[in-house]
C-alpha cells in the first residue's frame, strides 16, 4: 500500500469528531470520555485521525510541507486504534488505523521522523547485523534455571517468545518467569529459541523494511522447525505476528497460531489443566492492552478492489473483512481473573474496545516519554476511580508504563498512589499455588 | 528524496496564496494563550480549512474552505476577549468553531485573514443545578459529555439532530435544531437561559440574570434581554462574536439512571427500562402518517419521537439496519438480505414508519400510555412493526435515539450526504412535499450519481416543538465526495430541490442556505431581499453596525446592506 491508496478514506471523512472521544454510546461521565490521547496532548484538530488524515491529504494535495509540526502530529499518536473503533460505529469505507501507519511509513521514507527514532532504528540495525549490545542469547538469561527447551532440537507443545521488555527489564522479569512456569505446571513442554526482536518497534515507527526483515527471520525460523503454536505475554508482539507477519511473503499459509498466554491460560483452566485454588483476595480493574483488545481482533488478510452498489454505496470486492474492535480479546483475561477465588473484577468506564491507552504503544514510551507518561497518567486515575486495589494487565509495555505513572502519582500523592499494578498471570501464579522464586 | 504522489483532484493552495496574519499579531496571540496554543503551519490550518459540504459549493469541488489565517485555542473567556480585541486591531476576521462540522464552520471568503477559534480548551461543566433545572457549560462540552453527567440525576437534556458530538452551546446560542426528544424537551434555541458572550468588538456581554448578578436561570432579564439580538431564530453560525458560556434548561428522566449499555460495537442494546417503551410504528399512507403525528401530539404521550431509520432509504433501511445489528455482516451484505423475501416483507412493512419512546412516571402512567397509543393505531390503522420491536432492536432503538451517538451514520453509504427539504410546519402542510421530494430524489438518483435507496430516504423529528404541533423531514441523499461527478450530481440535486420546491409554492428548504455558502455577496443580497421578510436582514444590519463596527464576523449573521432597495 502507498498513502496516497488512502486518498479516498481522507477525502470521505467528514470531521465528524468521532474519532476524539470513545464510542458515544460507552460514554458514562464527562471526565472519562475522551477517546485519543494524541489529541488531548496536542489540542488541534490535526491531531485526531480525522485531522491527520488531512494532514496527509495536505501534503498529497501540494498545498503544505512537512513540517516539525507535521512530524509531530503523525508520530506523537500511540496507534492505539480507538480512532478505529470509533469511526466504524457508523463507517464501513474507512481505515483510519492503517492509513495512520502508512503516513508514518511515508514520512519515515522521506527520512521526516522525530529526532528521537534515530538512535533507536539504528540500535535495531545494529542488532539486526548481529552487532547490538544483547546477543539473542544474552536476550534468553531471563529464562536461565527454567529448563525451556530448544524448538530446533527437539518438539515442543509451544514456543515461547518473551518479546524485548520481558527479555531485557529487570523489573519484569519475575511476570516472565511466572508466566513459562505456569504454562510448565499445566504440563505444556515450552521452547524457546534464540531470536531478536519481532520487528514491532520499526514497525510502528514507520520503518517498513526493517521490521519485514526481522519478520521474515522468525518466521523462517518457526518453519524450519514446524513449530505449530507460539505463545507471548506481549500483546505488541502478538500484535506484530498476527497483523504484520501475515502480510509478509508467503507467510499467510504457515503461520502457526499465535496466542497471548493470557488466551492459552484461558484454555488450561477451563480444560481443567490448571487449577486456581488459593484464594486471592484482591479488588482488581483490568486494562484492556489495545493490541490484545480492539486490535487484537482475529486479522483477516484482505487484497481487492473498491466498487459501487446502489449507484453510490462503497463495498468492496471481494468484501473487505471489517475489523472494529468487537471481537477483540476481552472474555479470556476476565474469564480466567473470574476463576481465580477471592478476586473481584471492577471495570473502568473505559474497558474492552473502548478502553483508554497505556500511552506507551506506537513508539511513544521512547520517543515521546512525557506525552507517554501523561497518557498513563490518565489511566491510572481512571483505575484509581474504581476504588480497585490492583490494576491488572496483560502487556509489558502497559506494565512499566503503569509503575512509572503509579510512582509519579504516589510522589505527589495523588489518588493512584496506593494502587498496585500485576500482570493478570501473577495473579493466577498466586492461585494456583506457584511459589514465588527466591529473588 | 522527493515525494511522489497521485495527481491531485483539488486545486493546489500554497500557505503564501492565503491571507497571512501578520507578524505582530501572531505574537499578540501566542502572548495571550501561550505559544503551543496557537498555530498558523499550513498542514494544521488545512485541518480546519477542510470541510464536509465544501466540495458542494467550492470551486473545482475542492474539499477546503478558505484557509484560516491562524487557528487559536483560547482557554478562557477573557483570552477570547483579547483575541477578539487582537482581531479588531488589525483587521482580521474570528470566526469560532465548537467541534467545528459544517463548511459553515471554517472561513467563508477567501480573501479574508480569519482567525478560527478552536473552543476545545474550554470544555467544562461548570454547574448542574437540580433544583432549578440547569446546567451551565463551556463551549467544547458535547452533549454526550453533559448527558452523562445527567441522567444518573434523573435529568436529561435535549439533543439536537446533529447529535451528541456536537457541542451544547454552539446549539443553544449560535444555531437552531430539533432532536428526537425535542418533542418533550424543547429545542436548545428555545432552551438557552443566561449566556456569556464576547461580542465581535470585544465587549463581554451576560444575557438576561446573569447580567444583573442573579445567576443564570433566564434568558431574557432581569438584565440585558439580547436573545432575539445575538442567537435569534437561526443563530448566528459564528458569524456575531463568540459564545463562552451558556446556562440550557434540563428536562426531568424517569427511567434508567444507570448507563448500562452492553453488547457487541457498532450497535449497542440499552435495556428498556419498566418506565419505558421503544417502539418503531408504521402507517398506511401519507395522510395515516400526518393524522398519526396529530394523535400523539393531542393525547400528549411520548418522550423521543423521530422518524430515523429512514435515512438509509425505503428500499434498503430493513436489511440496512438489520445488516448494522449484525457484527458479523458488512455493507456489502446488503443486497444479498435486501433479496431476501422475508426482509422484502418487512420492509414494506417499514416503508412509512417512525420511532416513538414513551416514559412513565409510574406503572399505572407508562401502561395507560400504552393503552392510549394502541387505540391510536388502531384508528389510524397503524401497527407496531414487530421485528424493530423485538427486544434486540428495542435495545439498539433505545440507545440510539436517547444518545445520539450515531449520526455519522448519515454517511454511511458513501461519504458524503446532503440534507435537502426540511421545511417545517404542520404534519399536514409536510405531508404535502413529500412526494416531490420523493420523485426528485428517484429522478436525480436515476442515473447512478447518487446512491439509489427509494425516494423515501427521510428522516425528522416528531416534533420541533415541544408538546407536538410542527415537524419536517430532511431528505438524505448520498453522494461520493471522492467522485468528482457523484458531488456534481450532488450539487445539482441541491438546485433541483430548491425549483421542486418552487413548484409547489414552498419555500426552499435546508439545501439553499448550503449552497448559499458558495455564493457571491450580491447573490445572497438578492436572495434576502426577495425573501418574505427582508426587513429582518436590514435589521440586523444594523445590529451588526452597532455591534461589528470593525467588521471582524464573517456573513454567516445575514444582512442587507441598507442602501440596497427592497421591494
Amino acid at each position: 500500500m502507498a498513502l496516497t491508496d488512502y486518498r479516498p478514506d481522507a477525502m470521505r471523512c467528514t470531521r465528524c469528531s468521532y474519532c476524539k472521544f470513545i464510542p458515544y454510546d460507552l460514554v458514562k461521565s464527562a471526565r472519562f470520555a475522551e477517546g485519543c490521547p494524541s489529541i488531548k496532548a496536542g489540542k488541534f484538530h490535526s491531531y485526531s485521525a480525522g485531522g491527520k488524515l488531512v494532514t496527509a491529504l495536505s501534503l498529497m494535495d501540494g498545498r503544505s510541507e512537512v513540517t516539525g509540526q507535521v512530524v509531530d502530529i503523525a508520530f506523537k499518536c500511540q496507534l492505539c486504534g480507538n480512532c478505529d473503533v470509533a469511526c466504524k460505529m457508523c463507517r464501513y469505507d474507512m481505515e483510519p488505523i492503517l492509513a495512520l501507519r502508512e503516513f508514518r511509513a511515508h514520512l519515515a521514507e522521506l527520512d521526516r521522523v522525530p529526532e528521537s527514532y534515530r538512535p533507536l532504528i539504528e540500535r535495531t540495525r545494529a542488532a539486526m547485523a548481529g552487532k547490538g549490545p544483547r546477543t539473542p542469547a544474552d536476550r534468553n538469561a531471563w529464562a536461565e534455571g527454567l529448563g525451556l527447551k530448544d524448538p530446533a532440537k527437539e518438539p515442543v507443545d509451544v514456543v515461547f517468545y518473551a518479546g524485548c521488555k520481558y527479555s531485557m527489564e529487570e523489573s519484569l522479569r519475575e511476570t516472565v518467569r511466572t508466566q513459562a512456569r505456569l504454562l510448565q505446571l499445566a504440563g505444556l513442554t515450552v521452547g524457546l529459541f534464540e531470536n531478536g526482536c519481532c520487528g514491532g518497534l520499526a514497525d510502528k515507527m514507520g520503518y517498513r523494511a526493517e521490521a519485514a526483515e526481522s519478520g521474515a527471520r522468525m518466521l523462517k525460523q518457526w518453519a524450519d522447525a514446524g513449530v505449530k503454536t507460539v505463545v507471548t505475554p506481549c500483546a505488541d508482539c502478538r500484535h506484530v505476528f498476527t497483523r504484520l507477519y501475515p502480510t509478509l511473503e508467503g507467510a499467510w499459509e504457515d503461520l502457526p497460531e499465535i496466542l497471548h498466554t493470557v488466551e492459552l491460560v484461558d484454555r488450561l483452566v477451563k480444560d481443567e489443566k490448571l487449577e486456581l485454588t488459593t484464594p486471592v483476595p484482591m479488588t482488581v480493574t483490568y486494562h484492556d492492552p489495545c493490541n490484545l483488545g480492539r486490535q487484537g481482533e482475529p486479522y483477516q488478510l484482505w487484497e481487492g478492489v473498491e466498487k459501487k452498489i446502489y449507484g453510490q454505496a462503497v463495498v468492496y470486492d471481494p468484501p473487505r473483512p471489517r475489523h472494529n474492535g468487537a471481537h477483540g480479546v476481552y472474555d479470556a483475561p476476565r474469564d480466567v481473573l473470574a476463576a481465580i477465588p477471592g478476586v473481584e473484577l471492577v471495570e473502568m468506564e473505559r474497558s474492552r474496545e473502548a478502553a483508554w491507552c497505556c500511552g506507551a504503544g506506537g513508539a511513544c514510551r521512547e520517543a515521546f516519554p512525557e506525552y507517554s507518561a501523561a497518557t498513563a497518567g490518565e489511566r491510572v486515575e481512571e483505575a484509581a476511580s474504581t476504588g480497585a486495589q490492583a490494576l491488572v494487565t496483560a502487556c509489558s509495555r502497559c506494565e512499566l508504563n503503569f509503575n512509572e505513572a503509579v510512582a509519579a502519582d504516589s510522589a505527589s500523592s495523588g489518588p493512584a498512589s496506593d494502587l498496585q499494578v500485576h500482570d493478570v498471570l501473577e495473579l493466577v501464579a498466586l492461585s494456583a499455588g506457584l511459589a514465588k522464586e527466591a529473588s | 528524496m522527493s515525494p511522489s504522489y497521485a495527481k491531485p483532484t483539488t486545486p493546489a493552495e500554497t500557505a503564501a496564496d492565503s491571507p497571512q496574519i501578520p507578524d505582530e499579531a501572531y505574537r499578540a496571540l501566542e502572548d495571550i494563550v501561550g505559544a503551543g496554543n496557537v498555530s498558523r503551519d499550513a498542514a494544521v490550518l488545512d485541518g480546519y480549512a477542510f470541510q464536509w459540504l465544501a466540495e458542494l459549493v467550492r470551486p473545482e469541488q475542492s474539499h477546503y474552505m478558505p484557509r484560516p489565517a491562524a487557528v487559536v485555542l483560547p482557554g478562557s473567556t477573557e483570552e477570547v476577549q483579547a483575541i477578539v480585541r487582537v482581531a479588531n486591531t488589525y483587521g482580521l476576521k474570528v470566526k469560532p468553531h465548537g467541534t467545528g462540522w459544517y463548511h459553515w464552520s471554517g472561513p467563508i471568503k477567501d480573501e479574508d485573514a480569519t482567525l478560527q477559534l478552536d473552543m476545545r480548551r474550554m470544555d467544562r461543566i461548570l454547574e448542574i443545578d437540580e433544583q432549578n433545572l440547569y446546567a451551565v457549560v463551556e463551549p467544547y462540552v458535547i452533549a454526550a459529555r453533559l448527558q452523562a453527567e445527567l441522567l444518573p440525576l434523573g435529568l436529561n437534556i435535549n439533543i439536537p439532530g446533529v447529535g451528541c458530538s456536537s457541542s451544547i452551546v454552539a446549539s443553544a446560542c449560535a444555531y437552531h435544531g430539533a432532536g428526537p426528544d425535542t418533542y418533550f424537551m424543547g429545542g436548545n434555541a428555545e432552551n438557552v437561559l443566561g449566556m456569556e458572550w464576547v461580542t465581535p468588538e470585544g465587549e463581554i456581554v451576560r444575557t438576561g440574570s446573569l447580567g444583573s448578578g442573579d445567576g443564570w436561570f433566564c434568558s431574557e432579564g432581569p438584565g440585558p434581554s439580547v436573545r432575539g439580538i445575538c442567537r435569534g431564530t437561526l443563530g448566528s453560525r459564528g458569524g456575531l462574536g463568540v459564545y463562552t458560556r451558556c446556562a440550557v434548561k434540563l428536562a426531568p428522566h424517569l427511567g434508567q439512571t444507570e448507563w448500562n449499555v452492553r453488547g457487541a460495537a457498532p450497535a449497542y442494546r440499552l435495556p428498556v427500562h419498566e418506565r419505558m417503551r421503544v417502539y418503531t410504528l408504521a402507517v398506511p399512507d401519507w395522510d395515516a402518517w400526518a393524522e398519526i403525528y396529530y394523535r400523539i401530539y393531542d393525547n400528549e404521550i411520548g418522550y423521543i419521537f423521530h422518524r430515523q431509520f429512514n435515512l438509509a432509504g425505503a428500499d434498503l433501511a430493513a436489511a440496512f439496519w438489520l445488516m448494522y445489528n449484525d457484527p458479523t455482516k458488512k455493507l456489502s451484505d446488503v443486497p444479498d438480505m435486501v433479496a431476501d423475501p422475508e426482509i422484502q416483507k418487512l420492509t414494506e412493512e417499514l416503508r412509512i414508519s417512525f420511532q416513538l419512546i414513551l416514559q412513565g412516571r409510574s406503572k399505572d402512567d407508562i401502561e395507560l400510555q400504552d393503552k392510549i397509543l394502541d387505540a391510536i393505531l388502531e384508528e389510524v390503522g397503524g401497527w407496531k412493526v414487530e421485528r424493530f420491536c423485538e427486544k434486540d432492536m428495542a435495545e439498539f432503538t433505545n440507545v440510539y435515539l436517547q444518545r445520539l451517538g450515531h449520526k455519522h451514520i448519515n454517511f454511511v453509504w458513501a461519504g458524503g450526504y446532503i440534507g435537502s427539504w426540511m421545511q417545517f410546519g404542520t404534519p399536514d402542510w409536510v405531508k404535502e412535499y413529500i412526494p416531490v421530494a420523493q420523485a426528485g430524489l428517484e429522478r436525480d438518483a436515476r442515473d447512478g450519481k447518487l446512491v439509489q435507496c427509494g425516494g423515501d430516504a427521510m428522516m425528522g423529528s416528531g416534533s420541533g416543538i415541544p408538546l407536538g404541533g410542527a415537524t419536517g423531514l430532511e431528505q438524505f441523499v448520498s453522494y461520493d465526495p471522492d467522485d468528482y461527478e457523484s458531488t456534481v450530481a450532488g450539487i445539482r440535486h441541491m438546485e433541483d430541490a430548491v425549483k421542486d420546491a418552487a413548484s409547489i409554492e414552498y419555500p426552499p428548504g435546508k439545501e439553499f442556505i448550503y449552497l448559499q455558502i458558495g455564493w457571491t455577496d450580491e447573490a445572497i443580497w438578492k436572495a434576502l431581499a426577495s425573501s418574505k421578510q427582508p426587513q429582518v436582514f436590514r435589521y440586523q444590519a444594523q445590529i451588526k453596525a452597532a455591534f461589528d463596527p470593525n467588521d471582524t464576523g464573517d456573513r454567516m449573521y445575514p444582512t442587507l446592506p441598507l442602501e440596497l432597495e427592497v421591494s
